[in-house]
C-alpha cells in the first residue's frame, strides 16, 4: 500500500538547548498515536551552543510498519525547501535562519517560535549597538509564513520555571498541525522521565499560550529601545528616585520636578525631556549649581542659528553625560544605594530569606586615583608613576568593611570641582562645545555629527583613552581640516559620521586610519580636478 | 563517564527475536553487531559515531554476557591495529571512528591488514563527517578503499538496511577474506528509526571461549616476500569473491522499471534525497517505488561490471549521483562501459557539482538538468527550484542582509576561555604571536571573539605543526593541545619531537579531564571512578619522563596568572621546549556532578553558597570591551534603561556558573567597575544572619542605605 504524504516538521534551536530531547518527545509521542515516523539532527555531539537542527518526516497511520522490513516509507533526512509543514525556532534569528534557507512558505509552513533574542557574538561584541533589528526579522517571519505563532516563550519558560522545549512542545501540541495529541506528549514527558514536573509545567504554559493565540505578547527585550530621552521620562525620573541617596524621598521628588518646568521653559518641547533627565542627574551628581551651568551651556549653544530641536536634544543629551562623567567618587556613590542591593538580589534569583553579598570589582589606574588631586599635585604624581600600575581590589560592599571604604570615596564629592579629573573634563566640554559652535557657522547638519562625535569618549580604563584618543584624532584630521577648508565641505557631516562610525568598528582604530585617508585621497582628487 | 546516559539504549541492545528496535542509526548498528556475533569491538570516539562506543562502554555487563572483548582504543591506528585478531583466527571484529581524519590516522595499520586480509570478519565503521554539521577536512573514506582493496558499503538510511548491511557484512568480509568499511554520514548516525530485532549471537570463540595461538603461516605477515602474493591475491581471488558475493545476495538494490532508456545510479547513502526529487517529479511516491530504472549501490566498492552492463543495456543514458570528489564511481563505470563497448552517455558531475552536501535542492537541479537534457520534461521539479530561489532572493531582500553566523563557541563557564583571554590580552602587551591550533573544543578559539590560531594540522598536531615556525620566528610559537590530543598522539608526535629536537617553542596543555568536545569520554589522565575508565595518569609525570625540564601548572580562572606564566614562558632565556598544563575540569561535566548535590542539599535546609556575576548597568557604558574579552555565552546585552544612553549594556544572565572569568577580566585589563560577584547565601546559618544584621545596623548608622535584604523573588525573564 502506497503511504500518506509524510508531514515534515524542522527545528532550529542552539546546542544544548534540549532540541534533541524535544525531537525524542515528538517522535515518541507519535509513534504512540500511531504513526511511523523517522528523524534526524545536525550536528554531533561536539556542537556547543552553535545553530542546531532537527528533522521529523512523519507518515500518519503507518505505525505497523515500524516492524516490518519490507514495505517501509522512504523518508529524507534533509528538509527540502517550500516541503515543511511546521518550523519550530527556539530563538528568534534562527527562525529568520529557516525561512532565509527557504524551509518556511507562505503556502504551507506553520511557525511557532521564540521571540527572544540570544545574540550572536557579533551582535554582542560591536562596540555600540550592534544587534539586529528583531521587528524586522518578526515581521519577515510572519510574511513568509502560512501562519506565525510568535512569542517569547523562553520568558514563559522561566515563569513556569521549567526548560524552553517543553514549553514548545505545548506550542506544538497546541498548534494541532501534527497528529499528536496534548495527553500523548505528556506521556512523551513521563516516560522520558527525567525532571517531569517542570517538563509538565513548562509543556502546559506552553500549550496554554498556543491555545490562547489573542493573549500572546510578544515582550522583544532585544528590540532597540527608542531614541532616548522619548522614554516615559516619568517612569525615569521615578527610578532615577528609586535609586535612593540624595532626594530619595518622593515629595522632594515632585517638588523638584515642579522646580524644573519653569528652568526649562525657554527650550523646546521635544528637548524638554531629556533635559530634564540632565538636570535631575546632574543635581545629583554634584549640586544645583552644576544642573545650571549645564542648562546654561545649552542655552549659549540653543541661541545660535540652525540649533533646531534635534540638534538641542542631541546636544543637551551628550553634555549631560559628560558632565557627569563616571568618576571614582561617582562610582562609590552609585553602589552605595540602596535599592541597588534589592535588585541584585532579584536579578539573582534570590529567595526570600537568603543572605546577599556583593563583591564589588574595582581596579582604578593612576589616573583615577591622582585625578583625585588638585590639579597641579595631580599631574605631578601622574609624571611620577608609571602608567600601567592599577591597584585592584575586591570591594564586599554589604559588610562594614568594604562600606567604609566606598563611603570614604563618596565623601569627596564636595571637593570634586578642586580636582584634576574634573579640570580635564571641563576642558574637553568647551573644548566640544567651541568646536561644536565653530562648525554650526559652516554647517549645521555636520555640527550635528560633532555633538554626536563625544558618543566616543566613554567607559574607564584603556576604554577611556583609546575613546579620547580616537576623538583627538577625527578632531585633528578631519573637523579642523574642513573648517578650515583644506577638505571639501561638501560632505562635511558625512565625513564625520564616516570617521565616529569606523571610530567605534575595532578598538585598535584601524578603520579609522583607512576612513581618514580615504578622506584625504578624496579630497586631494577633488583639488587636483579643481585646478 | 560520557556525557550521555545510555541506560534506556542498552536496554534495546538487549532485545531480541520478535521485538521491534527504536533508536538512533549507530546504535542500531552497534545492536547488528551483538546480532552478528562479534568477539571484539573497539575504536576511537568522534562525532557522528562517538555514541557506538559510549553506549558499549556502559553495558559492559552484556558484553561480558557474550564475551565480547571492549578496547577503547588511545586512537585510529591502535582500532585499526586491532583488527589484527582476524586475520590469523576466525574471530569476528569491529571497530570505529570518525572519518575522514580517523582513516587517516589509522592508514599505515589498515595497508598492513588488507593486504594479508582476514580469516574471521573484520568491519570498520566509519562516520563520513562530510557536508552540513562536519568538523573535519571534506575528504572522501573511498579513496583509502580503492588504495587498499577494502570493500565500502554505503547503505540505504533505513534501519533495516543498516542492520543487514552489518550483518552481510561480515559474511562479505569473511567470503572474500578482506576487511570491510561502513560508511554512515552524519544525518544517518543521528538517524532515528526502527527494525525488527533479533537475538543476540555469541560467538564460537571470544573472552569466554578462548583460542590457542595461530601456527605459524607467513603468507599471513604483511613482509616480503608473501607481500607480492598478497597483492596478486588482492586481484586474483579476493576481489572476484567480493563481486560474486556481491551478486549472489543482491546487496545492490536495483529499483523500477525493469525497462526504461534512462536510469540512474546511487549511492546508497543519498537515495532517499534522490527518492524525494524523483517523487517531487511524479516519478516515484514515499514508499521509493521509483517509476525510473534505479541502480542503488549498498556497495560503493567494488563495483561489478556485470551489474552495471546488465543495468545500463539498451539505456541512452545513465545519471550518476555520487557526493563528494573525486567521481571514483562515475569513473569506474565510464571505464566499465568503454571496456563493454557500450554507448550509454554517462552523466554525473556534469549535471551535480564536484564538491559540497548534496542536498534535495542540490539533487533536483542536477535531476532536472538530466532529465531535460534526455528529453524528459519534469514540470514540478522545475516549478519548484523556480520558486525556492525566487522566494530565497525575495527574503534576503526584506531582511536586508545575511544573517550573521552562530558557530559553536566554548560552554558557559568553560575553562578554557580564560586561557584565550589571557593570550589576547598578552597580544595587545607583546604584539601578535604565532598560534599553532589543535583539534578539540579549544578550536572554538579560532572564533571570535578571540580569532586566534595560524594553523590546525590535525588531532594532537599542534606542537608538531610549530616546529618549523619555532626554527624560523622571532618569537616563539605558542602550539595549544588539549589532553584528548595529548594522549592521542601529542605526546610522541609533539613532545618527543620537540623535546628530541630542542625547539624553542611553547606548548600549552588544556587539561579539562576528559575527551570534551567528543562528548566527555574518559582518557588515561581522568579520574579513576568506579563508573569510568579513567587511569588518572599525570600529565606532569608524562612529560618529565620525556625530559621537558619548563613545566609550569595554572590554574585556568586566574587570568593574570595564566597571562604572566605565557608571558614568562615566551621571554625566558630557558631554550627548548617550555609546557604550561591549564587546569580546570570540563565545565559540563562539573555542572552535571554538582547541580544535582546543590539541589539536594538546598532542599535539605543545608547551607548552600551560590555565586554568580553581575554587570551593574549604571556603571556600564555599553563598550562591550569585556564581551570582546570573555565571549561568554552568559555575558551578554540587555537594553540600556538610561534615557540618556542609547547603546545596550552588558548583562549576565542566570546561565552564569560563577566562573569568575567576567570579574578577572574585568582586573585583568582594568576594563571598569561595572562587575560584581554575588554570593547567594541559601538556608543561612544563624551565624550569618547575626553577621549580616550587624554589618546592615552599623552601615545604617554610618548613612548608608542598605536595608536588610529580603530579596523578592521576581521572575525577570534570562536575556
Amino acid at each position: 500500500m502506497a503511504s500518506a504524504e509524510p508531514i515534515k516538521v524542522l527545528i532550529g534551536a542552539l546546542g544544548g538547548e534540549g532540541g534533541g530531547v524535544l525531537a525524542a518527545w515528538l517522535q515518541r509521542s507519535a509513534i504512540a498515536s500511531g504513526h511511523f515516523v523517522q528523524g534526524t539532527s545536525i550536528p554531533g555531539v561536539a556542537q556547543r551552543t552553535g545553530a542546531t537542527t532537527y528533522y521529523l518526516e512523519i507518515v500518519p497511520g503507518a505505525a505497523a510498519r515500524h516492524a516490518s522490513s519490507q514495505a517501509r516509507p522512504v523518508l529524507a533526512l534533509n528538509a527540502a525547501p517550500g516541503e515543511v509543514d511546521l518550523v519550530v525556532a527556539s530563538e528568534l534569528l534562527e527562525a529568520a535562519r529557516a525561512v532565509a534557507a527557504g524551509f518556511v512558505t507562505p503556502d504551507r509552513t506553520t511557525l511557532i517560535a521564540s521571540s527572544a533574542r540570544v545574540f550572536t557574538i557579533d551582535e554582542r561584541t560591536a562596540m555600540a549597538d550592534g544587534r539586529l533589528d528583531s521587528a524586522r526579522m518578526r515581521e519577515v517571519a510572519r510574511r513568509f509564513s502560512r501562519d506565525a505563532i510568535i512569542a517569547d516563550f523562553a520568558a514563559a519558560a522561566t515563569a513556569a520555571q521549567g526548560p524552553l522545549n517543553a514549553v514548545l512542545l505545548g506550542a506544538v501540541a497546541a498548534s494541532r498541525v501534527l497528529p499528536i495529541a496534548a495527553e500523548a506528549c505528556r506521556t512523551a514527558i513521563r516516560a522520558e522521565g527525567k525532571a517531569v514536573d517542570a517538563n509538565l509545567r513548562a509543556f502546559d504554559a506552553g500549550l496554554a499560550m498556543g491555545a490562547n493565540r489573542a493573549g500572546l505578547t510578544p515582550r522583544d527585550k532585544g528590540d532597540k529601545i527608542p531614541d532616548a530621552g522619548v522614554g516615559p521620562l516619568g517612569a525615569t525620573l521615578l527610578d532615577a528616585v528609586t535609586r535612593g541617596g540624595k532626594g530619595s524621598d518622593p515629595r522632594s521628588e515632585a517638588s523638584d520636578r515642579q522646580g524644573l518646568t519653569p528652568l526649562l521653559a525657554g527650550f523646546p518641547a521635544e528637548a524638554r525631556m531629556v533635559l530634564g533627565e540632565g538636570v535631575r542627574r546632574l543635581t545629583d551628581y554634584q549640586d544645583a549649581a552644576w544642573a545650571e551651568r549645564y542648562l546654561a551651556r545649552v542655552r549659549r549653544l540653543a541661541g545660535l542659528p540652525g540649533a533646531d530641536a534635534a540638534f538641542i536634544t542631541e546636544l543637551a543629551r551628550h553634555l549631560a553625560l559628560r558632565m557627569s562623567v563616571e568618576d571614582v567618587i561617582r562610582v562609590a556613590e552609585l553602589k552605595l544605594r540602596a535599592a541597588r542591593l534589592a535588585r541584585v538580589a532579584a536579578d539573582a534569583k534570590a529567595r526570600p530569606g537568603d543572605i546577599v553579598d556583593v563583591t564589588e570589582y574595582l581596579k582604578p589606574g593612576p589616573e583615577e586615583i591622582f585625578g583625585l588631586l588638585p590639579p597641579r599635585l595631580g599631574r605631578w604624581a601622574l609624571a611620577r608613576v608609571r602608567r600601567d600600575r592599577a591597584w585592584p581590589m575586591k570591594v564586599r560592599t554589604t559588610r562594614l568593611s568594604g562600606f567604609l571604604r566606598l563611603r570614604a570615596l563618596a565623601a569627596l564629592k564636595r571637593w570634586r570641582p578642586g580636582m584634576l579629573r574634573f579640570a580635564e573634563e571641563e576642558a574637553w566640554v568647551e573644548r566640544w562645545l567651541v568646536l561644536v559652535e565653530r562648525t554650526l557657522v559652516v554647517s549645521p547638519p555636520a555640527a550635528r555629527e560633532v555633538v554626536a562625535s563625544a558618543s566616543l569618549v566613554r567607559g574607564y580604563g584603556d576604554t577611556y583613552k583609546r575613546g579620547l584618543a580616537n576623538w583627538q584624532r577625527i578632531v585633528e584630521e578631519v573637523v579642523e581640516p574642513m573648517l578650515a577648508g583644506d577638505l571639501p565641505r561638501a560632505h562635511f557631516a558625512d565625513a564625520v559620521l564616516q570617521a565616529r562610525l569606523a571610530a567605534s568598528k575595532d578598538p585598535e582604530g584601524e578603520a579609522l586610519g583607512d576612513t581618514i585617508a580615504a578622506l584625504r585621497r578624496a579630497g586631494s582628487s577633488q583639488r587636483a580636478a579643481a585646478e | 563517564m560520557a556525557e550521555v546516559s545510555f541506560a534506556k539504549e542498552i536496554e534495546s541492545l538487549r532485545l531480541g527475536t520478535g521485538d521491534t528496535f527504536y533508536g538512533e542509526g549507530i546504535l542500531a548498528v552497534t545492536k547488528a553487531l551483538l546480532q552478528s556475533g562479534v568477539s571484539y569491538v573497539g575504536g576511537y570516539q568522534g562525532a557522528p559515531v562517538s555514541h557506538l562506543l559510549d553506549v558499549l562502554v556502559q553495558s559492559e555487563d552484556l558484553l561480558t554476557g557474550l564475551g565480547i572483548h571492549l578496547e577503547t582504543c588511545t586512537n585510529e591506528a591502535a582500532a585499526a591495529a586491532m583488527l589484527a585478531a582476524s586475520i590469523n583466527y576466525p574471530l569476528r571484529g569491529a571497530v570505529t571512528w570518525k572519518s575522514i581524519v580517523g582513516t587517516n590516522v589509522a592508514a599505515d595499520a589498515l595497508s598492513n591488514l588488507a593486504s594479508p586480509g582476514v580469516q574471521g570478519g573484520a568491519l570498520i565503521i566509519v562516520g563520513e563527517d562530510y557536508g552540513e554539521g562536519a568538523s573535519v577536512i571534506q575528504e572522501r573514506t573511498h579513496a583509502f578503499a580503492v588504495k587498499s582493496s577494502l570493500w565500502l558499503i554505503d547503505p540505504r538510511p533505513d534501519l533495516p538496511t543498516l542492520v543487514r548491511s552489518v550483518e552481510k557484512g561480515f559474511e562479505l568480509s569473511e567470503a572474500s577474506n578482506t576487511p570491510v568499511m561502513l560508511e554512515l554520514r552524519i544525518r544517518a548516525c543521528h538517524m532515528f528509526g526502527s527494525f525488527a530485532a533479533r537475538d543476540n549471537v555469541a560467538a564460537a570463540h571470544s573472552a569466554k571461549n578462548r583460542l590457542g595461538p595461530a601456527r605459524f603461516n607467513y603468507d599471513r605477515l604483511s613482509h616480503p616476500p608473501a607481500t607480492f602474493r598478497q597483492e596478486a591475491d588482492k586481484n586474483d581471488r579476493r576481489l572476484p569473491a567480493a563481486r560474486k558475493f556481491i551478486l549472489d545476495h543482491a546487496l545492490n538494490e536495483r529499483l523500477g522499471p525493469a525497462e526504461g532508456d534512462i536510469g540512474i545510479i546511487v549511492q546508497g547513502g543519498l537515495f532517499n534525497v534522490l527518492n524525494g526529487r524523483l517523487a517531487l517529479a511524479g516519478l516515484s511516491d514515499a514508499d521509493g517505488a521509483t517509476r525510473l530504472p534505479t541502480l542503488v549501490l549498498n556497495v560503493v566498492h567494488p563495483l561489478v561490471p556485470e551489474e552495471i552492463t546488465a543495468f545500463c543495456a539498451g539505456k541512452r543514458a545513465v545519471l550518476i549521483v555520487e557526493e563528494g570528489a573525486p567521481d571514483f564511481i562515475e569513473q569506474a563505470v565510464g571505464q566499465i562501459l568503454r571496456k563493454a563497448d557500450m554507448q550509454t552517455k554517462l552523466s554525473g558531475k556534469d549535471v551535480l557539482p564536484m564538491a559540497g552536501e548534496y542536498t534535495p535542492l542540490v539533487v533536483g537541479k542536477g535531476l532536472a538538468a538530466f532529465l531535460a537534457a534526455h528529453g524528459y520534461g519534469a514540470p514540478e521539479l522545475q516549478a519548484w527550484i523556480a520558486k525556492v530561489d525566487a522566494q530565497r532572493a525575495e527574503v534576503d531582500k526584506a531582511l536586508g542582509g545575511p544573517l550573521p553566523a552562530r558557530p559553536p563557541t566554548f560552554c558557559t563557564g568553560c575553562p578554557e576561555r580564560p586561557v584565550f583571554s589571557a593570550m589576547k590580552l598578552l597580544r595587545r602587551e607583546m604584539g601578535p604571536v604565532h598560534v599553532s591550533a589543535d583539534i578539540g573544543c579549544h578550536s572554538f578559539a579560532t572564533f571570535a571573539p578571540f580569532s586566534q590560531g595560524n594553523s590546525i594540522l590535525g588531532y594532537g598536531m599542534s606542537l608538531a605543526s610549530a616546529a618549523a615556525v619555532s626554527g624560523t620566528q622571532a618569537t616563539r610559537p605558542i602550539s595549544v593541545m588539549g589532553d584528548g590530543g595529548f594522549w592521542h598522539n601529542g605526546l610522541i608526535t609533539g613532545v618527543a619531537g620537540a623535546v628530541f629536537n630542542k625547539d624553542d617553542s611553547v606548548l600549552v596543555v588544556m587539561n579539562n579531564g576528559y575527551s570534551s568536545a567528543t562528548g566527555q569520554q574518559d582518557i588515561l589522565s581522568s579520574k579513576e571512578e568506579a563508573d569510568g575508565r579513567g587511569r588518572s595518569l599525570d600529565i606532569e609525570a608524562a612529560l618529565k619522563s620525556l625530559g621537558v625540564n619548563w613545566i609550569k601548572r595554572v590554574r585556568t580562572y586566574g587570568v593574570t596568572g595564566v597571562a604572566g606564566t605565557l608571558r614568562e614562558a615566551l621571554r625566558t632565556r630557558a631554550k627548548g621546549l617550555k609546557v604550561i598544563i591549564a587546569d580546570g575540569e570540563c565545565q559540563l561535566a562539573r555542572q552535571r556532578r554538582i547541580r544535582p548535590e546543590l539541589a539536594r542539599k538546598v532542599a535539605a535546609g543545608e547551607r548552600v553558597v551560590r555565586t554568580q556575576f553581575w554587570v551593574d548597568p549604571e556603571v556600564c557604558t555599553g563598550d562591550h570591551s569585556c564581551i570582546r574579552l570573555s565571549g561568554c555565552p552568559s555575558l551578554t546585552l540587555k537594553a540600556n534603561e538610561d534615557p540618556l544612553r542609547t547603546d545596550p549594556v552588558a548583562h549576565v544572565n542566570n546561565d552564569c556558573v560563577g566562573c569568575g572569568l567576567c570579574g578577572e577580566v574585568a582586573h585583568a585589563a582594568q576594563l571598569c567597575p561595572s562587575f560584581a560577584q554575588v554570593d547567594i547565601i541559601q538556608n543561612p546559618r544563624t551565624w550569618d544572619r547575626v553577621a549580616r544584621a550587624l554589618s546592615s545596623t552599623l552601615m545604617r548608622l554610618l548613612g548608608g542605605g542598605s536595608r536588610r535584604v529580603a530579596a523578592q523573588p521576581q521572575l525577570v525573564p534570562a536575556e
